[in-house]
């Protein structure tokens, strides 16, 4: 069968990316960042108008780099949702205009489908439970009968929104991320501030958290209680505890040995750290990718939308539409037996 | 205000029309596979209809308030610069 490359298109939150892949290979895959102010988040209205304004020279860096043309590319892929609606719009209307030009196939991807098969690509991973956690999503994922099936999940707000306004409470810098920040300083935190611990069955809450946290902060900043860098430690260790417990649960009732940990949150190595303590006392395996494959990128909509293309998939430009909503178990793995 | 507001909403009254010449007919269509398939919010009390006759995108607005008109016509404007640009960049389009 001859090499079948795709172009990825990505752009559903403050991320947007271009990547290549050509049958498991990844030829490029550029991305930028809009950083908002410290103390503030991005908005669907700004984040778009950022990816109008660099996703054109994306495309061409990604190209270059790959060492490619327009006629090399065989499928264009683009994330169909979920995600903000102003920036998923963006991307998507420059995917639907190239797939045209060089009248080649469309497909619409599920981002959190990008994630999981970016990471099977990445690790070599078989048949992994799945940590996805980001900005926008937390759950534990587990494959059967075709499908990615939603084994738990956040019941309010996701891990990374958690740790974004958190960061937004103490000012802290946007640049390169929210979450890295606080991970660098959660490394000087001394003490471990008592918060609410709320796992749910499966789910897991985050909101109680933060307001917890939100109001709290200051008044112990301020009487000398416990320091910035405590704040961020404690926050981290008790919602990445949480997650673990979660994953754990899930592994055990799949008699799964694998962990797969994707999304933006999982590049935090603390997270990784903690998750690696449980898999080796179960005698299970870790996995997990650094920032270029975990947080959002071009390339984990290619290489999805490679898995799709190869058996079959093509989305229409009728049918083309993002949706903010789109659950990780709506789609049929066609691809996977 | 309420009931004024009702029956201007019943009526739609507010309309707008766009009509955007491409170098060719396929040019044009393209412009529209990329611009229509996105739907406007179901309750936006707003309607978007793109068709095209020969190398012209035609867009037809019908609005029951003002803000929601310049809101879709400014995002439309957005993407519909954003194609323009991608075809400037990556075009022409492959003959069919």
């Amino acid at each position: 069968m001859p090499a079948v490359t795709v172009l990825g298109l990505e752009g559903s939150a403050n991320k947007v990316g271009t990547g290549l892949v050509r049958d498991g290979q990844v030829l490029s895959n550029p991305r930028r960042t809009f950083v908002p102010a410290p103390g503030q988040g991005f908005l669907p209205g700004q984040t778009a108008r950022h990816h109008q304004g660099c996703v054109l020279a994306l495309l061409q860096e990604a190209l270059q780099e790959a060492g490619l043309e327009s006629a090399d590319v065989d499928c264009v892929a683009y994330t169909k949702g979920p995600g903000m609606g102003a920036p998923l719009v963006t991307v998507a209307v420059v995917a639907r205009t190239l797939a045209q030009l060089w009248n080649k196939p469309l497909l619409g991807v599920n981002h959190c489908v990008g994630h999981i098969e970016m990471g099977r690509l990445i690790t070599g991973a078989q048949n992994p439970t799945v940590l996805y956690v980001s900005g926008g999503n937390t759950q534990v994922i587990a494959y059967s009968e075709r499908r990615y099936r939603i084994f738990g999940e956040t019941i309010d707000i996701a891990v990374g929104n958690c740790l974004d306004r958190f960061a937004r409470v103490l000012k802290i810098s946007n640049d390169p991320s929210p979450g890295y920040n606080i991970e660098q300083m959660a490394k000087k935190g001394q003490k471990l501030v008592e918060l609410p611990y709320t796992v749910k069955g499966m789910d897991v809450s985050f909101s109680g958290i933060l307001s917890h946290i939100e109001e709290v902060a200051h008044k112990m900043l301020a009487s000398g209680e416990c320091t910035p860098e405590d704040l961020c430690f404690s926050l981290q260790e008790t919602l990445f505890a949480m997650l673990v417990e979660i994953t754990e649960r899930a592994m055990a009732h799949c008699g799964s040995q694998e962990a797969l940990i994707v999304g933006g949150v999982g590049c935090n190595m603390r997270l990784q750290e903690m998750m690696q303590i449980m898999c080796a006392e179960r005698g299970a395996k870790l996995f997990a990718t650094d920032e270029r494959f975990c947080i959002d990128n071009g390339a984990m909509i290619a290489q999805a939308g490679w898995e799709m293309f190869r058996t079959g998939q093509v989305t229409q430009l009728e049918d083309s539409w993002i949706t903010q909503r789109y659950r990780t178990d709506e789609v049929e793995v066609t691809w996977r037996d | 205000m309420e009931e004024a507001g009702a029956d201007r909403a019943r009526l739609g009254c507010l309309g707008f029309t766009l009509s955007v010449p491409f170098p060719s007919p396929l040019e044009a269509q393209i412009a529209h596979g990329s611009l229509a398939p996105d739907p406007e919010p179901r309750k936006g009390g707003i309607s978007k209809e793109l068709t095209v006759t020969e190398n012209f995108l035609h867009v037809c607005w019908k609005a029951d308030e003002a803000r929601v008109l310049r809101v879709s016509i400014s995002s439309f404007l957005d993407h519909l610069s954003l194609v323009i640009q991608t075809m400037e960049m990556f075009g022409p389009p492959v003959p069919r």
